[in-house]
């Protein structure tokens, strides 16, 4: 490629093509993300934005196209897959925090089953990621005791803990009551700040204005436009995402 | 109850023979079902497909059957062993499908998110299995386990007719039909002797599934 | 299918005679011994009852070739069976007036104590535990145990054999009166290996499962017959098993009723007419001659 390693993208997905049955999820889908880079993809109920999420770590096959992570083509299912997703954060709409395990058990699994960290350094790391999101006093605590925002928090932790090359937001806000919706959006924040790669599927266009490098705007499983988030909010180019803005200023 | 009385020596050691039979039945059970049911929810298409035709052909096919297949069948192939295990094998074979079923039902019953999770962390298909869905499908797969678990026992009366000598069946026949006894008095103590396995495992069962409850 | 019935009046007496000449006529088989025309029994008496009703119910093995064996047809076939048609004759009985019933090993003092058959005839051997709980009538035939093995088989020459070769396995059936005999000339019990029929034991000699098989000489000989030139007999005969005829525990009469009818069949050739059109006519086999009866008690 002639390319030194940091200048080549992190994530570089090509004609991705999904189907679910007779619907095409997406229709041949590009997109690069570069390091410490923050792309926010946002677009209607049904665009294909969450499932292009999916594809990115393989919890969603592909029908087509090929997704590059670090250079490395996703590899099918069986260990190297595995290797590759530890490298990949990825935080759920619904959390999906390991409802058996203590807080503290979720964030240290991944390090220690995967990893092979030594158990007191892979709490000690938990500990600091916990304070870190603020929820370090629930360390012992089992996730259904913890209210949304604080899952999702415990939730971002136990991705960090793998010390990720990107992290994969899915829709991380979607399932919170409005007066937690900040807390998290805070954390990640933070974590754009701090340089970390990311890719941020949300409806929160707040955030979008703020933390993103890059908008990528989706609609009918294609991209319709990608923008800088100053040019795209004022000035969108798409007929697709000026109809989608004009909507949601009309709220 | 004198003919089980005055027999109490007979029925004793059917009663050894058969907890022999049902605890290797018990255990060869839960390896090649839990096996089965890995199978069934691998992401591997050939180890999925295994899994299914094995439930598909094994569970609907009668116990009799799959004992004669393994008391007379694989013999037939030049295969010998002896008729104990043959009997415990075929014990084997059956119950493992409905041990997969129940352990299959259990695994789906976890929300696919739990698996989601784990893999995105990097845990292979196996820890995934072991260290997030499993633990938590056990506390929906014990009352069905052990559904299955007391049908076997049940179901080992049946290896008498394969040459499995000795166990209570046995010795019921035995004596109803070279000594004579009454049948009714003869059965009734069979099934006193099968209570004796099958009721003490009903109460570890309800144990197990109050801990587990506990625990959570 | 209880068949007690209220004694019999004297003008009931009187009408049996047409009512059992109906029956004999409507009687189409050859070969099937002529009901007697004239039975006539003391009122109150097992015989009376049965000839009055017109109906016997009759238990007897349905898996045992030459004995007992229900084929595809309704009614089993074997040397039982043909004494059980010589008795219901002589008690003015036709055979379709003979109801037959399964009567496996081990439900046979039930079938009886319970009423639901008149007798039994069913390879039964006559012994002491079993007396307890019913009286034979009889014997009219003297079986004896015997050892099949493979046509290659030389290890084993009769049960003494068996103690010598504890890797020798021999089968029986489970419940049956040779499979407690062999059990005093084994070297463990796991050299005997039970099944609920002898084809399994059969089906296992050919698969090499067991080396040998024992049971009453008659049935190895029809294996043998059936089997050319796989099995052969080995050793005497190392017991005697008389079979009887198993009826209600205490009826006296009708015990000695019985053993009069065998008598009888003796002495017309119907006993060994019997035996040759059933199980005499596998290869080896002897015609016998009826045992003395023993009394009945």
């Amino acid at each position: 490629m002639g390319t030194t390693a940091a200048e080549q993208p992190l994530v570089v997905a090509r004609g991705v093509v999904k189907r679910f049955g007779d619907h095409a999820a997406l229709k041949g889908v590009d997109l690069t993300v570069h390091r410490g880079e923050v792309v926010v993809v946002i677009g209607p109920s049904g665009s294909g934005k969450s499932t292009l999420c999916r594809t990115l770590n393989r919890l969603e096959t592909v029908d087509g196209g090929t997704i590059e992570i670090d250079g490395q083509p996703l590899p099918a299912e069986g260990r190297e897959l595995a290797r590759l997703r530890a490298d990949v954060g990825m935080v759920f709409q619904s959390f999906n925090l390991f409802a058996h395990k203590t807080v503290l058990e979720n964030v240290t699994l991944g390090p220690v089953k995967v990893r092979r960290q030594p158990r007191a350094k892979a709490e000690q790391r938990a500990r600091e990621l916990l304070d870190r999101v603020g929820v370090g006093s629930q360390a012992e605590k089992l996730p259904a005791q913890l209210s949304g925002g604080q899952q999702q928090r415990v939730a971002i932790a136990r991705a960090l803990a793998m010390d990720p090359k990107v992290m994969l937001f899915d829709e991380p806000t979607s399932a919170l009551d409005p007066e937690m919706i900040n807390e998290v959006l805070d954390v990640m924040t933070g974590l754009a700040k701090d340089g970390m790669t990311m890719v941020v599927v949300t409806h929160e266009m707040g955030f979008a204005r703020r933390a993103a490098d890059r908008v990528v705007f989706m609609a009918d499983g294609e991209v319709a436009e990608v923008a800088e988030p100053e040019a795209f909010f004022t000035a969108p180019s798409s007929r697709r995402a000026q109809d989608f803005l004009s909507k949601l200023l009309t709220h | 109850m004198d003919p089980v009385l005055e027999n109490l020596d007979l029925f004793w050691g059917g009663f050894v023979r058969s907890l022999g039979i049902v605890l290797w039945a018990f255990a060869g059970s839960m390896v090649l079902g839990t096996a089965l049911a890995v199978c069934r929810v691998s992401p591997v298409p050939v180890l999925r497909a295994v899994g299914t035709g094995y439930v598909a052909v094994v569970r609907n096919t009668p116990l009799t059957v799959v004992l004669f297949l393994f008391a007379f069948g694989i013999p037939a192939l030049q295969v010998n062993a002896s008729f104990y295990v043959f009997g415990v094998a075929g014990l084997v074979v059956y119950t493992a499908a409905f041990v997969c079923e129940a352990i299959r039902s259990g695994i789906n019953a976890v929300a696919p998110g739990q698996a989601e999770a784990a893999r995105a962390i990097g845990l292979t298909f196996g820890q995934t299995l072991t260290q997030v869905v499993l633990p938590q499908a056990v506390r929906t797969v014990v009352p069905p386990l052990g559904n299955v678990q007391i049908a076997m026992v049940k179901n080992s009366a049946v290896v008498g007719a394969f040459g499995v000598g000795g166990e209570l069946f046995s010795v019921a026949t035995r004596l109803t039909s070279a000594q004579g006894e009454p049948r009714l008095p003869v059965y009734l103590g069979v099934a006193a002797f099968f209570l004796l396995i099958t009721l003490p495992a009903g109460a570890l069962l309800a144990r197990t599934e109050q801990r587990l409850a506990v625990a959570r | 299918m209880h068949l007690r019935r209220s004694a019999l009046t004297a003008a009931a007496a009187a009408s049996l005679l047409a009512l059992t000449a109906c029956g004999g006529g409507s009687s189409d088989t050859g070969d099937a011994p002529e009901p007697v025309e004239s039975a006539s029994f003391e009122a109150g008496t097992t015989m009376a009852e049965l000839s009055q009703a017109g109906a016997i119910t009759i238990g007897t093995k349905f898996d045992q070739p030459g004995f007992g064996l229900r084929g595809l047809g309704d009614t089993p076939e074997g040397f039982d069976v043909e004494v059980g048609k010589g008795i219901a004759a002589q008690l003015g009985l036709s055979e379709d007036q003979i109801t037959w019933v399964e009567a496996p090993s081990s439900q046979r003092e039930d079938l009886i104590t319970q009423g639901s058959v008149d007798m039994v005839i069913a390879t039964y051997t006559i012994n002491d535990t079993r007396k307890e709980r019913i009286t034979f009538a009889g014997p009219y035939y003297v079986a004896g145990q015997q050892i099949m093995v493979g046509e290659a088989e030389d290890r084993l020459t009769g049960p003494d054999d068996l103690r010598a070769n504890p890797d020798l396995k021999i089968c029986s059936v489970n419940g049956s009166t040779p499979s407690e005999n062999i059990r005093e000339y084994l070297a463990s019990p796991d050299q005997l290996v039970l099944f609920e029929v002898y084809d399994d034991c059969v089906t296992a000699m050919k698969n090499g499962q067991v080396q040998a098989m024992t049971t009453d000489n008659v049935i190895l000989t029809g294996y043998v017959a059936e089997n050319e030139g796989e099995f052969k007999l080995v050793g005497e005969q190392f017991t005697e098993e008389p079979y009887g005829i198993g009826i209600t525990k205490g009826d006296t009469a009708f015990c000695e009723f019985v053993n009069g009818a065998l008598q009888t069949m003796s002495e017309d050739g119907s006993y060994e007419e019997a035996w040759t059109s059933t199980a005499g006519e596998y290869e080896g086999t002897e015609v016998p001659t009826l045992p003395t009866a023993d009394a009945c008690v």
